[in-house]
């Protein structure tokens, strides 16, 4: 590429017409017209500027020749002053002009992304409105949780006393029952009467046993006595939540158990009983909702060791997730269900608890065929928060 | 960089003269053009000044031919020191060899030399020179003023750059011109001759080129 700097040719310091009216103006000084050529020739002499030989003179006498060769040296300094001005002011205003372009269109660009990032402002507050949304009805959900578990946890602490003197006193009630047998008379209206009194007496001894079950799955479940953080028996909590779910759905629900030997970990036991009965309780809604047979309906809860994590299965054969739903299962106050059967946090609420043990939970379904959870919860997760 | 054409055997060097404007570019170059006696000397070209500030720049070419034919050319241009000509400076030093900064050494001018200092860096860097190998002189000129900064400061100064020992100079009274210029030639022909070879190939040792170039009409001249 040719810089303003380059020595410059007897071209680029003149134009064939200029050349000739030099040489005719050069003429008419001389006695012999001259030619002043590129090419070197019989009898020429050089024509120098600036340590360059830009041409050749011929023609004219020897000293007309060398004295027109200095002329036009003289000449082209003044030509070549013009130009090296002239290049040098295309140059830099070419230069300029692309150090102009390149900023024009930095800022364009940084315009498009500010244009860009306005929109995504947008977006984003739109986003942090439906955030802090979420986490107000979470924080009303939870709440309202708490103390639900909390009127649980005491009615269960108040029903415990009259249920253990209840059932104290019938055990007394059916000796007391043996000791009658051998006062009244052994008449079969009399046997009859004794035999049916004891039923009466072993199905409220059952009865309450019943009763003094459900308090003591309630008091786990709520785990009022217990401080947020503590060693937690997985299996435990989840047959608790297994007969609470039980108790809600009548003993209807065929819920087999395959639980494993495992090590107690640090959780929080009322947040943990609390995702396993929703989980559950999904399950359950899941076998309602099918259209086969509801004696087909099982739920199957498993758990096991992985390596150094603890696994969780609940799997139904019930109606699954479509597709379409499967995306927004965790989306708080999502529910597929009939308004008023529910709020529709369980996932949610399944999701936060196990993050914040540093687990997860994984769904997978298929329409019509059933729905399994996979709850991970790492031996090492749990965070006091 | 240097402009070798192998067809013409012609080797050409760009030297600049760089600085704030008025510090005496134009003076330097005016004195090398009627102190200097080298080899081969072409015209002195002022390019349009106005009221004595250059608008474009000024050229002085020498040269010198080596034993192998090799036609040596030394291209000596200055640089407009006022601000608003930026564009000038940066197109002028684009492929310069050498540089010798002409700085101002009345203590007003010394804000003017950083200033002017700080524009030689960022200029070398957009027109892809390293400052750290560029063969370069730095000239404080105006000695010849009363009250100008003690030499003594300014070496000191900048005793721990790569451009220490500074070069005193009057370009008004021809003073320290060519000694600024024998020593710029001195660096420039470690590095030439690094890449050229000029020593092997073309007989041109380090006596030779600084002889060659720097020849002038008598040492009366030559120093402070
Ligand atoms: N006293 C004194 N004056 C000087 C000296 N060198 C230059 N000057 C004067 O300073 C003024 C500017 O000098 P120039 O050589 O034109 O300065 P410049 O650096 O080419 O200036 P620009 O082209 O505008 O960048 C002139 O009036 C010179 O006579 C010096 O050594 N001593
Ligand atoms: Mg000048």
């Amino acid at each position: 590429m040719r810089t303003f700097e380059d020595d410059p040719s007897l071209e680029d310091l003149l134009s064939p017409e200029q050349r000739e009216r030099l040489e005719r103006l050069l003429s008419d000084l001389c006695t012999e017209p001259v030619r002043l050529t590129e090419q070197k020739s019989e009898g020429s002499v050089p024509v120098e500027f600036n340590l360059e030989t830009i041409g050749w003179l011929s023609g004219g006498s020897r000293d007309e020749r060398r004295a027109a060769a200095n002329l036009i040296g003289f000449i082209m300094m003044f030509v070549a002053k013009y130009r090296l001005a002239a290049n040098l002011h295309h140059d830099t205003t070419e230069a300029s002009y692309a150090e102009l372009q390149r900023q024009n269109e930095a800022l364009k660009a940084s315009e498009a992304r500010y244009r860009e990032l306005s929109e995504q402002l947008q977006d984003k507050v739109d986003e942090q409105v439906r955030v802090i949304q979420k986490n107000q009805q979470e924080l009303f959900e939870s709440a309202r949780l708490r103390s639900v578990g909390q009127l649980a946890a005491g009615v269960a602490h108040e029903i415990n006393n009259p249920i253990g003197f209840i059932s104290s006193n019938l055990r007394v009630a059916r000796d007391y029952l043996e000791d009658l047998r051998e006062m009244v008379p052994a008449s079969p209206n009399n046997q009859e009467l004794l035999d049916d009194f004891r039923d009466l007496l072993t199905e409220s001894m059952d009865g309450t046993s019943r009763v003094a079950g459900i308090v003591s799955d309630l008091k786990t479940f709520s785990s009022i006595d217990q401080a947020d953080y503590s060693l937690c028996r997985i299996n435990e909590l989840l047959k608790s939540a297994v007969h609470l779910v039980q108790t809600e759905y009548n003993h209807s629900l065929q819920i087999s158990e395959r639980l494993a030997q495992l090590p107690a970990v640090t959780g929080h036991p009322s947040r943990l009983s609390q995702t396993f009965f929703n989980v559950l309780d999904n399950a359950a809604q899941a076998l309602r909702d099918t259209d086969q047979e509801p004696a087909q309906g099982r739920i199957l809860v498993q758990s096991r060791l992985e390596g150094d994590t603890i696994q969780v299965v609940i799997q139904d054969n019930g109606c699954g997730i479509s597709e379409a739903d499967r995306g927004r299962v965790f989306d708080a106050f999502f529910t597929t269900r009939p308004v008023g059967s529910g709020t529709g946090l369980g996932l949610t609420v399944a999701r936060d608890t196990l993050r914040a043990h540093k687990g997860n939970v994984q769904i997978d379904s298929r329409p019509g065929t059933g729905t399994r959870v996979t709850l991970t919860i790492p031996m090492q997760g749990a965070q006091e928060s | 960089m240097p402009d070798f054409d192998a067809d013409d055997n012609k080797l050409t060097l760009k030297v600049v003269f760089y600085g704030p404007a008025l510090s005496g570019k134009t003076t330097n170059l005016m004195q090398l053009h009627s102190l200097l006696n080298p080899q081969r000397k072409g015209e002195l070209m002022v390019l349009e000044t106005r009221d004595d500030r250059t608008l474009f720049f000024d050229m002085l070419p020498i040269g010198l031919r080596g034993n192998s034919g090799l036609d040596l050319r030394l291209k000596l241009y200055t640089v407009p020191g006022q601000v608003q000509h930026d564009s000038t400076r940066k197109a002028v030093l684009s492929r310069a060899d050498g540089v010798v900064f002409v700085a101002d050494s009345q203590p007003s001018q010394q804000d003017n030399n950083a200033t002017a200092f700080g524009n030689l860096e960022e200029n070398l860097e957009k027109v892809g020179l390293d400052i750290d190998t560029l063969p370069m002189v730095v000239q404080f000129n105006k000695r010849d003023i009363p009250g100008v900064v003690d030499e003594q400061d300014l070496q000191t100064r900048w005793a721990s750059t790569p451009w220490a020992p500074l070069v005193m100079a009057s370009a008004l009274q021809g003073k320290g011109v060519i000694d600024t210029f024998r020593l710029l030639l001195d660096r420039l022909y470690t590095v030439i001759n690094g890449e050229y070879d000029l020593e092997m190939l073309h007989s041109i040792d380090r006596h030779t080129f600084i002889e060659g170039l720097s020849a002038n009409y008598g040492e009366r001249h030559a120093h402070l």
